[in-house]
């Protein structure tokens, strides 16, 4: 009994030394990520245990086998199909050699990270109400939890797949969906709500994640008596938008969250809702360390939006040269075409960038319609981007598109419709994409190329000069960090929405990327017509996968 | 456009009057210049569409555009760039029809064309002045926006109908030898075009041909068969009532609600009855595939977007207490969700009716209407009986 005893405590220690710190690349470890191996994900080589690999929101990785001069040589170790009803988004989770990932109707997948094998399926028929998307799941103590397109938030037992516990999370599920992949954060699961353009007001809540027992909301949208209220004429406020549609970034020394609230509502009828509407598109910065959130500050990127031009990039936190000097920094990118950097202390501005056509901008859409860039699919998207320490220099893909906008005289809220004030914007002229690499010393481009497509994948970088991104025609492309010359390519056949990831199992390299059908947002009319990607041709996918891919 | 050019020509054949080439003649003069246009955007559209990056291509394709638009008498031709169009130009054409001698009913259609083609080519002027990609490609963009407003669409008149409104409303749709005929003073036989104070209200097409060929280019309300003729009306009774009684003046009324009175097999009592036609239903199939297929489903229960249809959509609907109304606002203004607002009122109509029918809500003789309707507003949408639906575990029905 007490041998017993010594050995498991010794296991313990063993596990706590793993997990502290987290650099075995063998997936030799038999417990479940907590909160230590939340906080030192960035010096974990092996996993991928948080969206965007760490808090800092980073897609950034400095130990790799992967190189400029071998990219050349990789080829896809597996591929694995997934329910394929919509696009999808999901940021795989990899942890011990299994890979979780989601599809756009809530379907969740275990799978060998090394061979694609399927663990378990959890397959869900949410009720949907709007659009279908999913950005993946969160582990955390043996859990695997998913936020649903019908408002609900799901544990799972992360070994079987089997249900532990579905709550009720949002607080109107007429209006309200989730599309946020859940955040872990000391026993806590953070999620923002996804209800702008259906009428809705933004909230970012936290659970407890043994329970789901709901600790706090904090609303975007400020009401009567509080602070920035009177940016809002009428009860315009009510319906005010700032969803949390995307990521986060969380600074654990300073307790800080970083979030980004959506668009006003209604999109494009700025008339009654005059002021400039906060926090709406803004980036907040919240204190999280006690029973509710504080804001330290916030910075408004685009103060009345009448576009839908919202900070969809989630914000990465890194420290950059600016000047000569080192600062630290949060970048974010709005659908506006914007590329910003923020002080990450204070929030002020060090400066921004356009990274898509800009055009009639600060003319609000009438009702014979006016032409305005970029469209609402346009400039930086939802996966966002990454920054290198080795170039300085922070990779953002962006969309290049204009579109045709609308208002109405008038917005009536309909439960369950969209409240928008006028019509989506219709595509008018070229849909096509960049990739950036931005010069963080200077704030210009260190170098960017156009592409044929629009480019919202998310990017991924390795300190070794190599950064991955996924195209909506469907290829996987390796970029030179450097030059931005293209070292490496693969045509997945389908369409690429999806942030790539990394991880390594049994010793070996793997990079990873989600690609689908289309959805609602990027079916390109080019596509039927068996459009060019660099290699052959592409039509509208109708099958959705997983891929890996490593070095011979 | 294309489509709306060759569906007139097939009209015209099917008229039995061979299609006129005559200079003079302000209907082929009209679709010329439709041509001219189309050759124009082809130019622009390949540009954009394609993978040049080159500064000389785009100045190439701006200047074959111009080209096309202002033909080879105007100072913006260079010969050197080649001319995709016919060498008269979009501009030689309308100027060729403003330069007659009085006022036509289209005349204020073609005027805000010439308008138009002119802002275009100022457009493509400045294109010819640009250094980077991003400006040329906003100079033609801008371009087509404006040549979007000289070719127009069918169910407008006047300016903003532009050159296919004109040929849609007016008896600038008749070619030169058709038949036209007082709208106001006889019945519709066929071949010929119905004509109320230059206005088009009808095209009488003989029986035989129509099955086979029903234009599309025309803003047709209504379709009656009068013995050997199919007859297209392009007006709504009232209208064609007021041009009749009040000379040339015309009130704009609503297409709502249209009783079809060529029809009786209507059973269902109004009080009950659904506003949508069964040619409506089967009509709006082709284009739910073409259009909505993609994110709802060809089973209607959705995939990137909602489900339409059956008990997983009546949830929704009856949740939320959607009317009529409130489904008609998200489909015609916000549908399809990459473009919205680009099918005519006529295809939005007719989808209506296809989803109404794959519900399993009865046809009626009301159509659904083109323009929003306050009766729709007092409808609610799970109030509705439902008749058996084709299949039990879906609850939809197969429209045929």
């Amino acid at each position: 009994m007490k041998r017993t005893m010594r050995a498991l405590v010794g296991l313990a220690v063993l596990i706590g030394l793993i997990t502290a710190t987290g650099s075995l690349r063998t997936g030799a470890q038999s417990t479940w990520p907590d909160a230590t191996a939340y906080a030192n994900a960035d010096q974990d080589a092996s996993n991928w245990v948080l969206p965007a690999r760490d808090y800092s929101g980073n897609r950034y990785i400095s130990e790799t086998d992967i190189t400029p001069a071998n990219v050349g040589t990789l080829k896809k170790a597996w591929s694995a199909p997934v329910d394929a009803r919509g696009p999808l988004e999901t940021s795989p989770i990899v942890w011990n050699g299994t890979m979780y990932v989601t599809s756009s109707h809530n379907d969740v997948y275990a799978l060998d990270a090394a061979t694609g094998a399927l663990k378990w399926h959890f397959p869900y028929k949410p009720h949907v109400i709007a659009f279908s998307a999913n950005r993946g799941v969160a582990l955390l103590n043996g859990k695997v939890y998913e936020a649903t397109l019908d408002g609900h938030l799901i544990a799972l037992d992360a070994t079987t797949g089997k249900v532990a516990w579905n709550i009720v999370a949002a607080h109107d599920v007429t209006n309200t969906f989730y599309t946020m992949q859940p955040v872990p954060y000391k026993n806590m699961l953070l999620l923002g709500a996804s209800n702008g353009d259906w009428g809705g007001i933004g909230y970012i809540s936290a659970f407890n994640a043994a329970t789901g027992k709901r600790l706090w909301d904090f609303y975007t949208i400020p009401g009567p008596g509080q602070p920035g209220h009177n940016t809002w004429t009428g009860d315009s406020w009510k319906r005010g938008g700032g969803a949390i549609w995307s990521g986060i970034a969380i600074d654990p020394a300073t307790s800080t969250l970083y979030v980004d609230a959506g668009n006003p509502q209604p999109d494009f009828l700025g008339t009654i809702r005059k002021g400039s509407n906060l926090y709406s598109n803004s980036m907040i910065a919240l204190d999280i360390s006690g029973a509710t959130p504080k804001m330290k500050w916030y910075h408004q990127f685009i103060p009345h939006d009448t576009h839908d031009w919202d900070p969809a990039m989630p914000p990465v936190l890194f420290s950059g040269m600016v000047n000569g000097a080192s600062r630290n920094l949060v970048a974010a990118g709005d659908k506006g075409g914007n590329f910003w950097v923020l002080d990450a202390k204070t929030g002020t501005l060090v400066y921004h960038l356009a990274v898509s056509t800009q055009k009639g901008q600060n003319t609000e859409p009438n009702r014979a319609g006016n032409i305005a860039c970029p469209n609402t699919n346009g400039g930086v998207e939802f996966n966002g981007g990454s920054y290198m320490s080795d170039t300085n220099a922070f990779y953002v893909p962006s969309v290049d598109q204009c579109g045709v906008w609308k208002s109405q005289g008038t917005a009536t809220y309909v439960s369950g419709q969209f409240y928008l004030g006028g019509a989506f914007p219709s595509l008018s002229g070229p849909s096509t994409g960049y990739m950036n690499a931005v010069d963080i010393g200077t704030g210009k481009f260190m170098w960017r190329k156009h592409l044929a497509f629009p480019q919202i994948g998310g990017a991924l970088s390795m300190s070794s000069g190599v950064v991955f991104t996924g195209g909506v025609n469907g290829d996987f492309t390796a970029y030179d960090a450097k030059t931005g010359n293209v070292l490496w390519h693969f045509p997945t056949g389908m369409t690429i929405q999806a942030p790539p990831d990394t991880y390594v199992v049994g010793g070996k390299r793997y990079v990873a990327i989600a690609a689908g059908p289309a959805g609602v947002n990027f079916a390109d009319p080019r596509f039927n017509k068996g459009a060019p990607t660099l290699e052959g041709s592409y039509k509208h996918p109708t099958a959705a996968t997983i891929t890996a891919f490593a070095l011979p | 456009m294309r489509t709306i050019v060759l569906a007139l020509v097939v009209a015209l054949a099917v008229g039995g009057s061979p299609p006129a080439r005559a200079a003079s003649d302000d209907h082929a003069g009209a679709l010329a210049a439709l041509a001219d246009i189309h050759a124009a955007v082809g130019e622009i559209v390949r540009i954009e569409d394609g993978y040049a990056v080159g500064h000389g291509a785009y100045l190439r394709a701006a200047h074959r555009a111009m080209n096309a638009l202002v033909g080879r008498r105007d100072d913006g031709y260079a010969r050197s760039f080649g001319d995709p169009g016919d060498g008269v130009g979009a501009l030689g054409h309308l100027d060729q029809i403003l330069d007659k001698v009085g006022t036509s009913p289209w005349t204020p259609a073609v005027q805000g064309a010439k308008i138009n083609v002119l802002a275009a080519a100022a457009d493509l002027q400045d294109a010819f002045g640009e250094k980077e990609m991003e400006d040329y490609q906003t100079d033609l963009t801008r371009a087509l926006a404006n040549i979007a407003l000289v070719v127009g669409r069918p169910s407008q008149d006047g300016v903003l109908g532009g050159l296919s409104g004109a040929l849609a409303t007016t008896a600038l749709a008749a070619p030169a030898g058709a038949r036209i005929v007082a709208a106001c003073a006889t019945a519709p036989s066929a071949p010929s075009y119905g004509v109320a104070a230059g206005r088009l209200a009808y095209v009488a097409l003989p029986r035989s041909a129509a099955a086979s060929a029903i234009p599309s280019g025309l803003n047709i309300t209504r379709i009656a068969v009068r013995g050997d003729a199919v007859v297209l009306y392009t007006l709504a009774p009232r209208d064609t009532a007021a041009l009749c009684g009040h000379g040339t003046r015309m009130q704009r009324t609503r297409a709502t609600a249209v009783p079809n009175v060529q029809r009786t097999r209507s059973t269902a009592s109004p009080a009950s009855a659904v506003p949508y036609t069964a040619a409506q239903a089967h009509a709006g199939a082709p284009i739910y595939r073409q259009y909505c297929l993609q994110c709802h489903g060809a089973d209607l229960q959705g995939s990137a977007g909602p489900a339409v249809a059956g008990k997983e959509f009546l949830t929704t609907a009856a949740g939320n207490k959607w009317t009529l109304s409130d489904m008609r606002t998200t489909v015609f203004e916000n549908m399809p969700f990459n473009n919205p607002g680009s099918l005519s009122p006529g295809q939005y109509a007719n989808v209506m009716a296809f989803l109404l029918a794959s519900n399993c809500l009865p046809p009626s003789s009301t159509p659904f209407p083109t323009s929003s309707s306050p009766s729709l507003a007092k409808i609610k949408f799970a109030g509705l009986h439902a008749t058996k639906p084709t299949n039990a575990n879906l609850a939809t029905c197969a429209v045929k």
